[in-house]
């Protein structure tokens, strides 16, 4: 045993050496006089080599690769004219191209210049912005403190000093002069336009009238002019938004200019402003307005109209428009205002060749409770898409006309779709004792799934 | 031999320096991209009233999904949490998936919920859906409870869509915390549709670690104590504000967290639905959602919102970090393999250019590379005399580079949203990024090398995520 590990110790230290020395060049044993001739071939072969491949590099101007090949052949023939003369070369050539001030003063990196200066550079560069980045993140802290409480002092100071001026009987030139001090610069005076802003939401009549004198008193409509005015877009919008708030109509080209404006907020606050100041054609853009009128637009116009009350546009014309969504916007606006006035023309577009306005069109008619309709649904159900045969049988659900029993039970029976199966249960659930007697009896039937449909129909906490 | 080698080692040095350079480059100009996106992002939410989306009779609808796996510590207070969310035209679906725990039990008993005779089809296929279960108390109305047979979170994601009834699905981990208006910030850019069809939303994730948390909900931000999740709190900075944001702003974002992401529920069902065959599904579903929708010729958009949204714990212990950014190293090479067509393909225009090759290149590649030229310096270190100046050099820039970025990382978050109220956070935090690069950053390539290794093992699992849970360390975690 102890021999065999001795043995295999032998074995193991042979390709051990061997290896090392394959690695490192070196010979394993001491060479005899042919091998050292040899050796001497060998190495005169490798310095010629090295030449060869120092000299197409050189050539090449790979300066870093042929001064490696000449710094070799120097290593195999140190008293070697021509490497030496070479290494020279490639390195003045190397200097040449590099900074000298890091070069000369710093290392001695044999890369070229320009790489060495762009690294140096963008580690300057990186350690600068550094502690630029720092130091702004820490400063920050304290400005956006120091602001935030200042702003929190002025709008104390100005409610006061707003409510007391509303409630005030007569004008008191002191109180003007004091808040004329107060407002003297220009985020003074953006905070207390803010704040008048904030306020006329709450106030009508007299008392709204009396902020907006007080407002061209303190000529604020001149900042909120020179806002609208801007070319920065956001200024531009804050703008829009205060002469619109306070009614002051300065602005009106720039603001209907705006109206088709690319960007998607300056667009909406020209919209809003117009319907606020301009309350003849408030919604003349609307015809006009070629791009897709957003959800969101949409929502915003909804939230404008019902908070401040305004008269309703024309939803019967807006729903021939040639943009779609603006007939989606006006869909959307008859059903919430219940304008059971337009049917005519809703009926109209359930030929509509957008099949998302056909969708939204039965949805309204239903939503409306629009009995006349129901012949026109019954007859387009077979040639609809998926998603209008699913909101025919939803708006069939809220109508709850008791002569389509037959209708459902038929989309019932024929429909392999679950969802569809769904609905027309649901629908025939809302017909009274009549539906609910339907459902009773198929609740019994073994015939498709009849029985698992109605169950989750008539499973209250489900729907 | 000799000149072969010098020619070698000389491609390579080069190639390295240059990768290192075309990375480096392209930090820099996502950074300025995020920079200017942010800003408008910024100012144009200065003019956004999220009230009246609560207020609007015309929002769409949302069907908010979260697969539960032995979650009984948390649950009832995440799903408190989920039901307070800030909408009015929402229903939450929570998907036990086979927990071995007492979740199920926790659920049904907390929220007085019984089997109901639920009809649906599986449009997605999915693992058996064993029962679903409302609550009789009308107060959790909105909430559908669907107990199934194990599959995974992709399979429970499928099966909560098979169940949605509504247009949009708001897929979330149900462990992670919702910010209250999460909701209306992720469903706002559905509503502002122009030309371009929303496919999907996506938020940033914050981390929860050390803070103080309330019924399912954060109370008190802190930044973590320990060392591993505050450099990830840098990690995650860097990516979401410096990274997605311009890829966002690009059209060309691969990535929507699976976290938190909002998409249309009805190009989710044409593409199938999440893929029960990879560890990454977040990214492969979206991915295979823009696929779709190039290969339909339909104009779309997956947008990107700045806005911190989901509050989520992450590893805080070597062991369950390696194993969760192996599985992330597999996900992404599932996904880029599966979907190789992509590759530099103009047909899928800057999302299969530049989105695609970006990832392939620098998310999967860069480690990897990283690590051969590490190998490749120690070579020269032993066997060549290596050029120790140019060498030191080259780690000076390399350092100073990564420390600057996460330092902007800091200024970006400071300038936005500055969650962390403390000076002392900021300059922890900087402290955290001088160590990071020399300490975190060789252990994030060793986990990928290991992520690359076990994937051409063919190891497919997800790996056990250990978390310390809201619940054990008393209001902080």
């Amino acid at each position: 045993m102890n021999k065999r590990f001795i043995q295999l110790r032998f074995i193991l230290n042979i390709v051990l050496i061997t290896f090392i020395s394959l690695i490192a060049n070196l010979p394993v044993y001491p060479a005899s006089e042919k091998e050292s001739a040899e050796l001497v071939l060998q190495r005169e072969r490798d310095y010629e080599k090295r030449i060869i491949w120092g000299e197409r590099f050189f050539s090449l101007h790979l300066d870093a690769l042929a001064l490696k090949q000449f710094e070799r052949a120097n290593k195999i023939k140190p008293g070697a004219y021509f490497p030496q003369y070479r290494i020279k070369q490639v390195t003045l050539r190397l200097n040449q191209s590099q900074n000298r001030f890091v070069s000369e003063f710093i290392f001695d990196f044999n890369k070229p210049g320009f790489l060495i200066t762009a690294l140096i550079l963008v580690i300057v560069f990186s350690i600068t912005s550094m502690v630029i980045a720092l130091a702004t993140a820490l400063i920050n802290r304290n400005n956006m403190m120091r602001a935030e409480k200042r702003k929190q002092y002025l709008l104390e100071e100005y409610q006061t000093m707003l409510v007391n001026y509303l409630f005030a009987t007569e004008i008191n030139q002191e109180f003007i002069s004091k808040i004329k001090k107060i407002s003297n610069n220009k985020f003074n005076r953006r905070i207390l336009i803010d704040q008048m802003i904030d306020l006329s939401i709450t106030l009508t009549g007299e008392e709204k009238e009396k902020l907006k004198n007080l407002y061209l008193l303190l000529g604020l409509d001149k900042d909120s002019y020179k806002r609208a005015m801007s070319r920065k877009w956001h200024i531009k919008a804050k703008g829009f938004r205060e002469l619109a708030f306070m009614n002051i109509p300065s602005a009106n080209k720039e603001i209907r200019r705006c109206l088709t404006s690319r960007n998607d907020i300056l667009r909406m606050e020209a919209q809003f402003a117009t319907i606020r100041l301009y309350p003849d054609n408030s919604f003349e853009f609307l015809e006009q307005l070629k791009k897709r009128y957003t959800l969101w637009e949409q929502l915003n116009v909804y939230e404008t109209i019902t908070f401040h009350q305004l008269n309703l546009p024309d939803f019967d014309h807006l729903l021939k428009s040639t943009n779609d969504s603006i007939v989606m916007f006006s869909l959307r606006m008859i059903r919430i205002f219940q304008l059971r006035n337009t049917f005519n023309t809703m009926l109209e577009l359930l030929s509509h060749k957008s099949a998302e306005i056909r969708n939204q069109a039965i949805h309204v008619m239903g939503a409306l409770k629009i009995n006349d309709c129901l012949p026109q649904l019954k007859r387009i159900y077979k040639t609809e898409t998926y998603e209008n045969c699913l909101e025919i049988i939803k708006a069939i659900a809220s109508i709850n006309d008791e002569s389509m029993l037959g209708f459902l039970k038929l989309v019932l029976d024929k429909e392999d779709d679950v969802q569809l199966q769904i609905e027309a249960a649901m629908a025939i659930n809302k017909l009274g004792i009549k539906g609910s007697d339907t459902l009773n009896k198929l609740l019994t039937s073994d015939y498709k799934n009849y029985q698992i449909i109605v169950k989750h129909v008539l499973d209250k906490r489900i729907n | 031999m000799d000149i072969f080698f010098d020619i070698l080692s000389y491609i390579v040095n080069n190639f390295i320096l240059g990768l290192t350079i075309v990375i480096f480059s392209s930090y820099l100009i996502l950074a300025l991209i995020s920079a200017i996106a942010l800003r408008n992002y910024l100012r144009k939410n200065s003019f956004v009233d999220y009230n009246n989306i609560i207020l609007a009779p015309v929002t769409p609808s949302i069907s908010v999904i979260a697969p539960a796996y032995n979650e009984e510590k948390s649950i009832v207070d995440n799903i408190r949490a989920l039901l307070a969310l800030y909408y009015n035209n929402f229903e939450v679906t929570v998907v036990n998936d086979g927990s071995t725990d007492n979740t199920f039990k926790t659920v049904i008993e907390a929220f007085d919920m019984e089997r109901v005779n639920y009809f649906f089809d599986y449009r997605i296929p999915c693992e058996r859906i064993r029962g679903v279960y409302k609550s009789r108390n009308r107060s959790f109305k909105k909430l559908t409870f669907i107990d199934k047979v194990n599959g995974g979170k992709a399979d429970a994601l499928n099966a909560g869509i098979n169940i949605s009834k509504n247009q949009l699905i708001c897929s979330i981990d149900v462990d992670s915390i919702m910010e209250p208006d999460a909701l209306l910030k992720l469903v706002k850019p559905f509503m502002e549709e122009g030309d371009k069809k929303v496919i999907g939303t996506g938020g940033v994730i914050r981390i929860a670690n050390s803070c103080q948390i309330e019924n399912g909900q954060i109370k008190r931000i802190h930044l973590p104590e320990k060392f591993l999740p505050r450099v990830q709190v840098l990690e995650y900075t860097r990516a979401f504000l410096m990274a997605r944001m311009a890829w966002g702003k690009l059209n060309g974002l691969l990535l929507i967290s699976g976290a938190l992401g909002m998409f249309d529920k009805e190009t989710v069902v044409k593409c199938g639905g999440y893929s029960t065959s990879t560890v990454g599904e977040d990214m492969e579903l979206v991915v295979r959602m823009r696929r779709y929708m190039a290969e339909q010729k339909q104009k779309y958009e997956v947008i990107y919102i700045p806005d911190p949204l989901v509050w989520t714990e992450v590893p805080s212990t070597l062991k369950v970090l390696g194993r969760q950014r192996n599985r992330w190293t597999r996900g992404t090479m599932e996904t880029l393999f599966k979907h190789k067509v992509l590759f530099m393909n103009p047909k899928y225009g800057i999302f299969g250019m530049l989105g695609y090759t970006y990832w392939l290149l620098f998310e999967w590649l860069a480690p990897v590379i990283e690590f051969l030229g590490l190998i490749y310096f120690t070579l020269l270190v032993i066997f060549d005399e290596p050029n120790w100046y140019f060498f030191l050099l080259l780690f000076v820039f390399v350092y100073t580079f990564a420390v600057s970025l996460s330092t902007w990382a800091l200024l970006f978050e400071e300038l936005t949203y500055h969650k962390y109220e403390k000076r002392r956070d900021v300059l922890k935090l900087f402290i955290t990024a001088l160590i990071e690069p020399i300490f975190y950053h060789p252990l994030t390539v060793y986990w990928a090398v290991r992520g690359n290794i076990d994937y051409m093992r063919g190891v497919r699992s997800w790996g056990k995520m250990d978390r310390v849970g809201f619940q054990r360390s008393k209001g902080k975690i």
